[in-house]
């Protein structure tokens, strides 16, 4: 399930694009998820472990990776238990932030209100305890706490 | 700071090319839009100068601000355009928006922060996308454009709210003349206005509002409208600007600083619009009997004669002028 604070922790990893810079591994990036992550996300095509083909940038590195597709990742192969930014993901990455949390519990802060569509889907927002399944139901909920 | 300023800045491959025009820009949006890419290539530019194969034009300098230092660092930074990357915890800080107040810079701020402490405009909301102006061209062209655009929008019915974020004379001047129409409530400030939306999910909510200083609630009021709340926008720069644009536009000196507020803003001076609005109008009416008082409505203004100027103004707040159709 998907567990959010809305607002800053004293621990969470506010800057995900740095921290993933500094502990992706390789074998992620060439990972079937990462590979459709990176395809939808940024619209770029993954060569090898090393080079991705970018139509606005040409080859890049992981390095250059958005922001965005770089949290993902990390929510997705991280075994840090470190709880990251998800507002370091645009509402581009929602779909696949509840995808990821389909398969395993994950924790995020957020610090805007970020779109996850209609619903239903399943949110416990841990500010207050409550689950929400839809976005009346979210955005009745999260707006108290940012 | 005054005026508003083209920055354009290119290398072989990309281009990104938009005006900035008040002392706070607020850029967000989806990823991989370009956001960090544009901070990146200011970067390179500040430390290596042309040597970065950079291309930067404006006619102010263009900084990039990161959290080391970034206090003592902005203390040196004057009359210039400084940037800050989404990566930046400081950018949400108290701290931040006090010394935002207190610099003669403008800031473009690349967050989705709500940034609830810095009065920022609704219309320098902008997201980035790649322009079809130059579509074809090998240069990726990157433009910013709004992300809430205050169209011209018919008011519902007549059994709406309509809530007004004023509590003091524009509350006083909207319920004498809506009142009757429509049910007038204050909401007693800016961040009081969504709990109100949402206290009153049954009805159609008419939304009062100063533009200016409005840009820290735009992005949930969009999300309740999105969730099939029929809410409907009136965000104008201010009350005062609305009065200023209906009683006193003739007066020549008036028309120019409405017509192009930017040159006459001090960002130092004004850390938003609304504050220069309504001191404007203040100096223009004092020791007349318009003199206009933040406190209290002169009834001047709600009498009969002077009124049809003011609904005129409202009325037409958000319809294009012909010259500004044939511009766009």
């Amino acid at each position: 399930m998907l567990k959010v604070y809305m607002g800053g922790l004293e621990n969470e990893i506010y800057n995900p694009d740095m921290y993933f810079n500094n502990q992706y591994e390789d074998k992620w990036i060439t990972d079937e998820l990462a590979k459709a992550m990176i395809a939808d996300v940024d619209k770029s095509v993954v060569i090898s472990s090393h080079v991705i083909d970018s139509p606005v940038l040409g080859a890049i590195t992981p390095k250059e990776l958005s922001g965005g597709v770089k949290t993902l990742m990390l929510l997705a192969f991280d075994t840090s238990g470190n709880i990251f930014n998800g507002s370091a993901c645009g509402d581009n990455c929602a779909k696949w932030i509840l995808k990821l949390a389909e398969d395993k519990d994950i924790t995020i802060t957020l610090h805007h209100g970020m779109r996850f569509g209609a619903g239903p889907f399943e949110i416990e927002i841990l500010n207050n305890g409550k689950i929400v399944r839809n976005r009346h139901e979210w955005l009745e909920n999260i707006y108290n706490f940012i | 700071m005054k005026g508003q300023y083209r920055v354009t800045i290119f290398n072989k491959r990309l281009r990104f090319e938009f005006d900035i025009r008040r002392n706070i820009t607020v850029v967000r949006g989806d990823s991989a839009t370009g956001k960090t890419t544009l901070i990146g290539m200011l970067s390179n530019y500040e430390q290596n100068g042309v040597a970065s194969g950079i291309t930067v034009n404006c006619a102010k300098k263009c900084v990039v601000l990161d959290s080391i230092r970034w206090q003592v660092n902005l203390q040196s930074i004057s009359d210039s355009i400084v940037f800050i990357d989404e990566g930046e915890k400081f950018i949400g800080s108290d701290e931040f928006a006090a010394a935002v107040g207190a610099s003669d810079n403008y800031f473009v701020l690349i967050t989705r922060h709500n940034l609830p402490n810095l009065p920022y405009s609704v219309q320098e909301i902008y997201g980035i996308r790649i322009s079809q102006k130059y579509a074809g061209f090998k240069q990726i062209y990157n433009e910013f454009y709004p992300l809430y655009e205050a169209d011209k929008q018919e008011y519902g019915s007549d059994s709406a709210v309509m809530v007004i974020e004023d509590s003091k004379s524009g509350f006083e001047f909207f319920e004498a003349v809506y009142g009757k129409k429509y049910q007038c409530v204050s909401a007693q400030g800016k961040s009081n206005v969504y709990r109100l939306l949402l206290a009153c999910s049954e009805k159609a909510c008419i939304v009062v509002a100063d533009g200016a200083a409005f840009g820290a609630e735009i992005e949930r009021i969009y999300h309740l409208m999105e969730d099939g709340r029929k809410i409907y926008l009136f965000l104008p720069e201010s009350f005062e600007w609305l009065l200023l644009k209906a009683h006193f536009s003739e007066n020549n000196a008036v028309a120019k600083v409405l017509e192009a507020p930017e040159n006459y803003i001090d960002s130092k001076a004004y850390i938003s619009w609304e504050r220069f609005f309504t001191d404007f109008l203040i100096k223009q009416t004092a020791g007349t009997y318009w003199q206009y008082s933040k406190q209290h409505i002169n009834p001047v203004y709600l009498h009969e004669k002077n009124l049809p100027k003011m609904v005129n103004a409202i009325q037409n707040y958000g319809r294009k002028s012909e010259k500004e159709m044939q511009d766009s």
